[in-house]
């Protein structure tokens, strides 16, 4: 029943979000409510999936699991809080609305039992991203849209191609190990172009410039994450073959996922544009989960659910906080940020929770899961990704910090700051105008500053009446808080930022049941083991004693979990079936 | 006995070379929609009533996305890439490739199936490099239903849920195509200056004694119609006229000089008499001609990022 609220949610508030967004900026107040009140009852509706859900209709199964009731409930309170933020900074009519969409998609997804529909189901939630493009990308960037039509078109072939391999027909031919790394291969171009990983990195940091300060979080942090949580399932099963063509496919996983993440922090240490920073910060960090992918590691699950979590929340509060600075300041190039910190001190706190939240502490879920990816996926020779990889995230984010404690430059002088107003004057203190907002994020702003909703940096006067006694005191209380509200936009947009920075921490170390819900897989998961392997080529020199390996023990075997290379009915629990696949050690 | 899933192959693969054929965004929607609404038929067993019902209502839907999004807003496609003759003999070299080969043995569905969803997946390769929104959309889409094909002939008939998704997917495509051919915003920019500058037009026709023929700078017209190829979007026969702005020019020995054509024979009106409306002069069509690589104005038509 949740996991039916949730895409009736889900659908209800896309499609209302989308028509009254195209149907002017005159009743735009609807699309808000059913963009932010969606967000928050698919955010209920999610805490309530667990492994007793089921939704059923025809030959459609749908089933839940702990695991995927709190990914959709992550995504969807991050979606929330970026929401609650953008009410304050700077609407986006199309962000809700393409967020719910790609959400419903994703919880198909990682709902569903059959590969095939779940691959198809994640690779329509990329179609999603084309909303909140299709009207924030500036008129001139065609090369944007082109690129992005490029990206969905891209992902919706490679993924229904991998569920061609996925789908084991009775290939013609001696080994259906070429099939196997066309699908390893498919998955993982996908998910690394999706997340703008290096080779494609320029695509989604020109989107993070002309797409609005948001777009970033839906395109780069939750669609890729849907997606990698749907592409995992199979690491440690089906491309756990022996082949050498799917090692070398593994090993390009591998470069990729490492020039990924040190390139990516590299690049946000030397830009200077907040976008930019933001982008490559989520371009890095995506390359855990390709590190993920290409582990082929049983053990390497869980921690890659951890991290996802984490990821989720963790960018999304980068995404919000780069959005609330560039509004309190009107502007997001940092030479001209200079002092932001000492203005904005909840921001400040924000983004050192923010970079907690990423990096965690040493035995912190999130830390543990990092360093764990990184063993299981890397050989010995690649190990300093992890220390690189902190150490630039550090250096990156203390440049920030340093930058906000300068001697505040003109813009920031000049702007409201964090002191709340409470309209004791009657013209309050000018703000500059937001010089550097694009595009059409500028054009909606604009429309909704006309219509009352959104006062802007530049709202230099407002009236606030007095709230005194008489037949319309209701009404003049009213007016006045909405005053305040005006005022004090920076403040609010502070709060939401800290509070989704609060809860990315409280996520990071496994609160809100993450921790545990990490150790349960979705139910893609259990039928991924179901598929029958493969059967390795057969080879003449047959060595009768087995492998020392670093397998679970037997007791974590289930009972009817003979392994993923033998063959078996999907299991009705949702609990992860730990095998006795061999662990491949660093580099295999 | 001809069967039903190879007419329906058929079918599929003509839609699709309709769609990446043709440079009417109407034609294309039309083969779109008849590649999408066959591809399910061409699996034996055939699906259920329900699923071919439910896979053509999303064909429509997806279609009518496409169909309204690009005839509101004026947009073309570029045609074949390669010709379409040549289209025609690629898709029916690949037809047969897909008909007698046997990478699946034995096959789950019909070889008509494999042979339309090879066809289509070559189709699909020449759309997926253009520089056209339209043109890259259409490729993704009849890619995705070639693929779909041969997951039919291989894996053989999806079931229902598989079908639903795909419906889904199929619809989010098109529908992302059609939202990222053009914004709305500008659309509404374009059609703008262009009635203004076909205002200025008209204006600077009568009153002024001698015009030039200039190109306008990226300023005069909005970013849309200038950062936009001519042959990929237009706001067809307004746009093209209006780009050839004519604007009065200060009067000097070399420009009466240089300038020709019928504009440059208009009599200046004498000042003591009353302005009277004097006609536009005829001025003969230019002919249709593509700018050559590297001039000027091909460089304004393909802007480069200075970001890049």
């Amino acid at each position: 029943m949740s996991l039916l609220a949730f895409l009736i949610v889900c659908a209800a508030g896309a499609a209302i979000g989308l028509v009254d967004g195209d149907s002017g900026p005159a009743s735009g107040r609807v699309g808000r409510l059913a963009g932010l009140g969606g967000l928050l009852a698919a955010m209920l509706a999610a805490l309530f999936i667990d492994s007793t859900t089921r939704l059923s209709f025809a030959d459609v199964t749908l089933a839940g699991s702990e695991y995927s009731g709190r990914f959709l409930a992550c995504a969807a309170g991050s979606g929330l809080v970026l929401s609650l933020v953008a009410l304050a900074s700077g609407w986006s009519d199309r962000l809700a609305p393409a967020a719910l969409a790609s959400f419903a998609g994703l919880a198909v997804a990682v709902t569903a039992v059959d590969p095939g529909v779940a691959l198809a189901a994640a690779a329509a939630a990329t179609t999603a991203g084309a909303i909140v493009l299709g009207r924030e990308v500036a008129g001139s960037d065609s090369d944007g849209r082109l690129a992005e039509m490029r990206t969905i078109g891209l992902v919706a072939a490679v993924f229904l191609g991998a569920s061609l391999a996925l789908s084991h027909p009775a290939w013609n031919g001696p080994s259906a190990s070429p099939a196997f790394v066309l699908g390893f291969c498919g998955l993982g171009i996908g998910l690394a172009v999706r997340s703008g990983a290096v080779p494609f990195h320029v695509p989604a940091v020109r989107m993070g410039l002309s797409g609005g300060r948001f777009s970033p979080a839906l395109l780069l942090v939750w669609i890729p994450a849907g997606l990698g949580i749907v592409t995992i399932s199979w690491s440690a099963t089906t491309f756990g073959m022996r082949s050498d063509w799917l090692d070398a496919a593994v090993a390009a996983a591998q470069v990729v996922a490492v020039a990924t993440i040190v390139l990516g922090a590299l690049a946000a240490l030397v830009h200077d544009e907040l976008e930019e920073i933001v982008t490559y910060s989520i371009v890095a960090d995506a390359g855990f989960v390709l590190l993920a992918l290409a582990a082929r590691n049983e053990a390497a699950a869980e921690p890659a659910r951890m991290w996802l979590l984490a990821f989720i929340a963790a960018k999304t509060g980068l995404v919000a906080w780069a959005a609330a600075v560039s509004r309190a300041f009107g502007t997001s190039k940092l030479g001209r940020l200079h002092g932001w910190l000492r203005r904005t001190p909840l921001l400040g706190l924000a983004l050192l929770a923010v970079v907690i939240a990423t990096l965690g502490w040493p035995g912190s879920p999130v830390s543990e899961a990092r360093s764990t990816l990184v063993q299981l996926a890397l050989p010995g020779g690649l190990q300093f990704v992890l220390p690189a990889a902190i150490i630039l995230s550090l250096a990156y984010t203390g440049r920030l910090l340093i930058v906000g404690l300068l001697s505040p430059a003109t813009e920031v002088a000049a702007a409201r700051g964090e002191m709340p107003h409470w309209g004791s004057r009657a013209a309050a203190t000018p703000e500059p105008a937001s010089a550097d907002e694009t595009g059409a994020a500028a054009g909606n702003k604009a429309a909704a500053t006309a219509t009352g909703t959104d006062s802007g940096p530049s709202n230099a006067s407002v009236s606030l009446p007095a709230a005194t006694g008489g037949p319309n005191a209701t009404s003049r209380l009213l007016q006045r808080l909405a005053s305040v509200w005006q005022l004090n936009r920076t403040l609010e947009a502070s709060l939401a930022v800290v509070v989704g920075a609060s809860v990315a921490v409280a996520i990071a170390f496994g609160g809100f049941g993450t921790s545990d819900a990490s150790q349960f897989g979705i139910p893609l998961d259990t039928a991924a083991r179901a598929t029958p392997t493969p059967p390795p080529p057969p080879t003449l020199a047959v060595t009768p004693t087995p492998e020392p390996t670093l397998a679970p023990h037997s007791t974590a075997l289930p009972t009817n979990s003979p392994g993923p290379s033998q063959s078996a009915g999907p299991s009705t629990s949702a609990a992860p079936v730990k095998t006795a696949v061999p662990v491949h050690g660093p580099g295999n | 006995m001809i069967q039903t899933a190879a007419i329906a192959a058929l079918a599929a693969v003509i839609g699709g070379v309709v769609a990446v054929s043709v440079r009417d965004s109407r034609l294309v929607a039309l083969g779109l929609l008849l590649a999408l609404v066959a591809s399910p038929l061409a699996s034996s067993p055939e699906p259920s009533a329900l699923a071919i019902c439910f896979r053509a209502v999303g064909a429509l839907l997806a279609t009518y996305l496409l169909w309204a999004s690009a005839r509101s807003q004026s947009i073309a496609s570029e045609g074949s890439g390669i010709g379409a003759v040549a289209e025609i003999a690629a898709v029916g070299a690949a037809f047969a490739v897909g008909w007698f080969a046997v990478p699946v043995k034995p096959l789950a569905g019909p070889a008509a199936a494999q042979a339309a969803g090879v066809a289509l997946v070559a189709l699909a390769v020449v759309p997926l490099t253009g520089r056209n929104v339209l043109q890259v959309g259409t490729g993704a889409t009849l890619l995705v239903v070639g693929i779909s094909l041969l997951l039919q002939a291989w894996a053989g008939p999806p079931t229902s849920a598989q079908q639903i998704a795909l419906t889904v997917l199929l619809v989010g495509l098109v529908g992302a195509t059609s939202l990222l051919i053009a914004p709305a915003q500008q659309l509404s920019i374009a059609v703008e200056s262009a009635a203004k500058a076909t205002a200025a037009t008209a204006a600077t026709a009568v009153e002024a004694p001698e015009v030039v023929e200039v190109e306008p700078s990226p300023v005069d017209l909005p970013a849309v119609v200038v950062a936009t190829p001519v042959r990929t979007i237009g706001i067809r026969a307004s746009t093209k006229r209006t780009r050839r702005t004519s604007i009065p020019a200060p009067a000097s020995p070399a420009d009466q000089a240089d300038t020709s054509g019928a504009a440059a024979d208009v009599a200046p009106a004498a000042p003591d008499e009353p302005a009277a409306p004097v006609p536009a002069p005829e001025v003969p069509a230019a002919p249709r001609q593509r700018f050559a690589p590297g001039s000027p104005r091909e460089r304004r038509l393909h802007p480069r990022d200075p970001r890049r």
